[in-house]
């Protein structure tokens, strides 16, 4: 009766934040996936909000991810906010620092059960200032190497996994393997993430190798590419790419996903991709280098937008796509960042795709990772940085001068 | 006397309608173009104007929030930030390279089609259906065929042993790529106006200069070219200006890549409006345009009109 | 008999050599179309794969899956009206400006006339943002409003205007003049009798008027932001994975079906079109 008497409460609360008190609402969410499983998922968390909001009816509008921050400026800018979305990483600071994502903390704080303190910590540095919460992360998700087993198999190579098991799958080893597998089979070695790597992935291609060298591409305000660590980490991938060609080069296709490199990095969400690639495959950990294991996790979040109408609802609803329930049924295509989900064994099994023991990695990663550097002038950093990088992956290309080069046009920048 | 009267009555009332009619036909004429006035004054002058309104502010385009800054912008682009001569270098390059291109071209093609032979009307549509396509398939297809080894027109080149650049990674190699597929994208639209100006050339001149003994490149140099000289000018005012505006074509190929080779103001503009959604800077940048255009224009029919 | 003879083997040689010349050079004209519609039956792997204008298999899939992937067929209709409702429009408020520049005298015309012109030398780029706050203070973003009213009224409608106008001019005066005799109003004597004379330079305006709109970029680019209201040039350049990979195979196939149909148009219309074309330039 009591739970009754509060859905109640809550129903003529929310209805009283709308338009009319009889209006049905709906709520304006964007989203970037097309994909049917995503959305099936979606519209179950959208049904079951129905319980303590019978009347509000959720539309997820999808906008392609190549598109997704730019189209969202020019709804915000133009006057034409949704109600809620998902946030990329990079654009989280700079959305924030406008003042254009609301505060959720208070609706997070009095929702039912939610635990607030159940998320890691490290994972809502992106999405946090002081007490306020500007946006819940829903995807924490490392970056791990997927390889092709059949390749590996032919050009009879241990795969990284029972290299990482025995503590050798280093950098100077991925190299090697890399090398060997692109002459024994005539395929790429390895493809930086999406094949991406030289133009709307410049991070993803670089930070893994620079952090596990020990450096940084930036931190406390001070540029990373030309310190030494940085600079050796660069260099290794740029003989990869034009020395041992064993990386592929700009310019050129060598998808993993269809057999056409034999290692790619990238977030477990593209292991739905692997059933119609027809090989055997798995998943392993970055390969260490002098920094030790130093994991990168890529995140997205769920926010709410300041010039949206039913900002209330919009909270609500968010904390209810991120409770302890939702997140872990959510856990299949996006890695949580509850640290209850992330300990549990249902995570582990969660991914009919990936076995148990390479879920592991995933977990193991989540934990000791590290999310992407981002920045409020992330936009700016990152076409500031883009012909510099386009000049360093160049077959004669002075790695030193052109990493100093990128941190001559960000330094200013950060 | 009565008849005076009433003659001069009716100049008089003749004068009166005469009057009103001039009238009506102005106030009829000005409701004729009422729209076009109007939106000329909403969508054209009242933006010119807010442009240069906004170049005095910085303005935020997520935050809404502006504060009146002066100059600032102009010296910002003018002589702080590197990247903006830098990409007025690279509209220059452009401009500079493809509208000769695209003239001589247009020239040499309308030169052979504007007469008559069998497979004229063939070679006239073949050269002009690029006009007709939208500039983002245009684009796209030419980024595919410009990829590096894998790319067609490298797979073609290697065949006949050449090993080709890797077109749309090097910022020289991009910029001529970019202008070359945009003259074969536009070249239509020019030879078509020079084939329209070559077949209104009086035939009795060429025929005349002929029977005088005059060679085809005398002809041409002496007779022809001196009458397509309005044409000429039109169609280095409208190319010019055209080249200018290029946006689609670029943000397709190469997003202003490799390491900015191809960043021109259009996109600059862009980028800085609704990328950094810097509106001051952008708009600063707008009105530069506008001057930059404003001035190879007036230059342009200037010197035309010496030459004339 | 014998020079006459060698002077047409001259000829012909002459011309043999030329159009020889012309096809050479008509290759990067004509392969882009062939290449393209090859490459949307082809598969993703294929694309890259051989250089073959032929594809090994043909994927007739690609041409459906492009409908699955975003609203196409809704996003085609979008630019098929558009561009239908700017033509009318433009055709409508150009030839009525232009009939009055070139045929009616006001005080001012010759201003109107100059300050008009200003126009057409300064580039969209230059007002989009402005126009982009002033669609916002309107609620008309993310409709097709901007992309119907800017193209009608900013410089590609003054561009119609003069050419209208340029038209009539040259238009003899005596077929209205007897319109006027027989009591038919301003409005009717435009109507009646000064359109239907401008035939060949309404097909310039609409043709040109068409293309424009329907190849129109930056400002759907900067005004569109749902799926369901994008144009043709905006979704071409929209197939990518869910993840941001770029599906070349549909993209191909859905340049294909954007591009084929005009040329089909313009095949069947050519020397219309063409002569629209000759038309724009030379009075304008």
């Amino acid at each position: 009766m009591k739970t009754t008497m509060k859905r109640v409460t809550t129903t003529v609360l929310a209805l009283g934040m709308m338009s009319g008190p009889l209006a049905a609402a709906e709520l304006r969410f964007t989203i970037w996936t097309g994909n049917e499983a995503h959305l099936k998922m979606l519209n179950g968390f959208a049904e079951s909000f129905k319980a303590k909001h019978p009347d509000v009816t959720v539309k997820y509008e999808t906008i392609p991810p190549g598109d997704y921050t730019q189209k969202l400026t020019f709804q915000l800018a133009g006057g034409n906010p949704p109600d809620a979305g998902w946030l990329m990483e990079d654009a989280a600071p700079t959305f924030a620092s406008a003042g254009v994502l609301e505060n959720l903390a208070p609706v997070l704080n009095k929702a039912e059960g939610y635990d607030f303190a159940d998320f890691s910590k490290p994972a809502l540095g992106l999405w946090t200032a002081g007490d306020k919460v500007y946006g819940v992360p829903f995807s924490t998700s490392p970056f791990v190497i997927f390889y092709n087993k059949d390749l590996f198999d032919k050009a009879g190579l241990e795969d990284p996994n029972a290299l990482a098991a025995k503590g050798q799958w280093n950098m100077t080893k991925f190299q090697e393997v890399a090398k060997k597998l692109k002459d024994t089979s005539g395929k790429w070695g390895f493809e930086f993430k999406d094949g991406q790597g030289y133009d709307t992935r410049i991070m993803h291609a670089l930070m893994p190798p620079i952090r596990a060298a020990g450096g940084d591409v930036w931190a406390n305000k001070q540029c990373g590419f030309d310190k030494p660590e940085a600079v050796a980490a660069v260099k290794q991938l740029h003989d990869m790419v034009f020395k041992d060609k064993s990386i592929v080069p700009p310019g050129e296709q060598g998808d993993y996903f269809s057999g056409g490199s034999a290692m790619t990095i990238n977030q477990i969400s593209r292991a739905s991709l692997m059933p119609k690639a027809g090989f055997k495959w798995g998943i392993a950990p970055l390969p260490t280098g002098a920094g030790g294991e130093s994991p990168v996790i890529g995140q997205a979040g769920v926010v709410v937008f300041s010039a949206g109408k039913q900002k209330q609802l919009a909270a609500e609803f968010v904390a209810h796509v991120t409770n302890k329930e939702n997140v872990a049924a959510a856990a299949q295509f996006f890695p949580p960042a509850r640290k209850s989900v992330l300990e549990s064994d249902a995570f582990i099994k969660s991914n009919n795709l990936i076995p148990p023991e390479q879920m592991k990695v995933v977990a193991n990663a989540i934990a000791k990772g590290r999310v992407l550097p981002a920045h409020e002038k992330s936009p700016q950093i990152l076409a500031a940085m883009k012909p510099r990088v386009d000049a360093l992956w160049r077959a004669n290309a002075d790695v030193e001068a052109s990493l100093k080069a990128i941190c001559t046009a960000i330094q200013p920048l950060l | 006397m009565a008849k005076t009267l009433t003659m001069r009555d009716t100049t008089d009332r003749e004068k009166a309608s005469w009057l009103t009619l001039k009238m009506r036909e102005a106030m009829e004429a000005w409701l004729f173009i009422s729209p076009t006035l109007a939106g000329f004054l909403i969508f054209f002058v009242g933006p010119l104007i807010a442009v240069a309104w906004y170049s005095l502010t910085e303005w935020n385009l997520l935050t809404q929030q502006a504060t009146f800054v002066g100059l600032d912008n102009y010296e910002d682009a003018l002589f702080r930030n590197p990247d903006f001569w830098h990409v007025v270098r690279n509209s220059v390059i452009f401009a500079v390279g493809l509208v000769p291109l695209n003239m001589a071209l247009a020239l040499s093609l309308a030169l052979p089609l504007s007469g008559r032979f069998p497979g004229v009307v063939i070679f006239r549509t073949v050269f002009f259906a690029p006009v007709v396509t939208s500039a983002v398939a245009w684009a796209i297809v030419w980024k595919f065929l410009l990829q590096g080894e894998a790319g067609f027109i490298n797979q073609i080149l290697a065949q006949i042993g050449i090993d080709g650049p890797n077109w749309l990674r090097e910022p020289n190699w991009a910029m001529a790529a970019v202008i070359v597929t945009r003259v074969i994208k536009m070249v239509g639209l020019n030879m078509i106006l020079y084939i329209a100006a070559l077949q209104a050339i009086p035939r009795d001149y060429e025929a005349a200069a002929r029977l005088e003994g005059a060679s085809g490149w005398q002809i041409f140099r002496w007779i022809t070219w001196p009458l397509l000289g309005p044409t000429t000018l039109v169609i280095m005012v409208i190319t010019t200006i055209g080249s200018f505006k290029v946006f689609d074509h670029i943000y397709q190929m190469t997003g202003g890549g490799p390491e900015n080779g191809t960043l021109v103001l259009a996109f600059y503009i862009y980028q800085q409006g609704f990328q950094f959604f810097d509106v001051g800077y952008a708009s600063a940048l707008a009105m530069i345009m506008f001057v930059i255009v404003m001035i190879l224009t007036l230059f342009q029919l200037v010197l035309r009109r010496r030459d004339t | 008999m014998s020079v006459s003879l060698t002077r047409r083997r001259i000829r012909l040689l002459n011309r043999a050599c030329w159009t020889i010349a012309l096809c050479v050079v008509a290759i990067p004209f004509v392969f882009p179309f062939l290449w393209m519609v090859s490459s949307g039956f082809k598969s993703a792997a294929e694309i890259f794969g051989s250089p073959s204008l032929v594809p090994r298999e043909w994927q007739w899939r690609n041409f459906i899956d492009v409908f699955n992937y975003q609203p196409f067929a809704r996003q085609y209709f979008n630019s098929l009206y558009i561009a239908v409702t700017v033509t009318t429009l433009t055709l409508l408020v150009s030839s009525l400006a232009g009939y009055a520049l070139a045929r009616m005298r006001f005080a001012g015309a010759a201003l109107i006339a100059l300050f008009l012109m200003s126009a057409l030398m300064v580039p969209e780029e230059v007002t989009i943002i402005p126009n982009f706050f002033m669609m916002r203070w309107a609620g008309l973003v993310d409709t097709h409003w901007p992309l119907i009213l800017l193209p009608t009224f900013g410089p590609q409608g003054i561009m119609a205007t003069f050419l209208m106008r340029q038209y009539f001019l040259a238009l003899p005066k005596e077929l209205e003049d007897a319109g006027k005799m027989d009591g038919l109003s301003r409005l009717g004597v435009w109507w009646r009798i000064a359109l239907p004379m401008s035939r060949p330079a309404l097909a310039a305006v609409a043709i040109i008027t068409f293309l424009n709109s329907w190849n129109l970029f930056l400002e759907p680019l900067i005004f569109v932001s749902s799926l369901q209201k994008f144009t043709l040039p905006l979704a071409l350049s929209n197939f990518t994975d869910p993840y941001g990979m770029p599906l070349w195979h549909l993209q191909l196939a859905a340049t294909s079906l954007a591009v084929v149909p005009i040329l089909i148009v313009y095949l069947i219309a050519q020397r219309q079109i063409i002569e629209s074309f000759a038309l724009s330039g030379v009075k304008g």
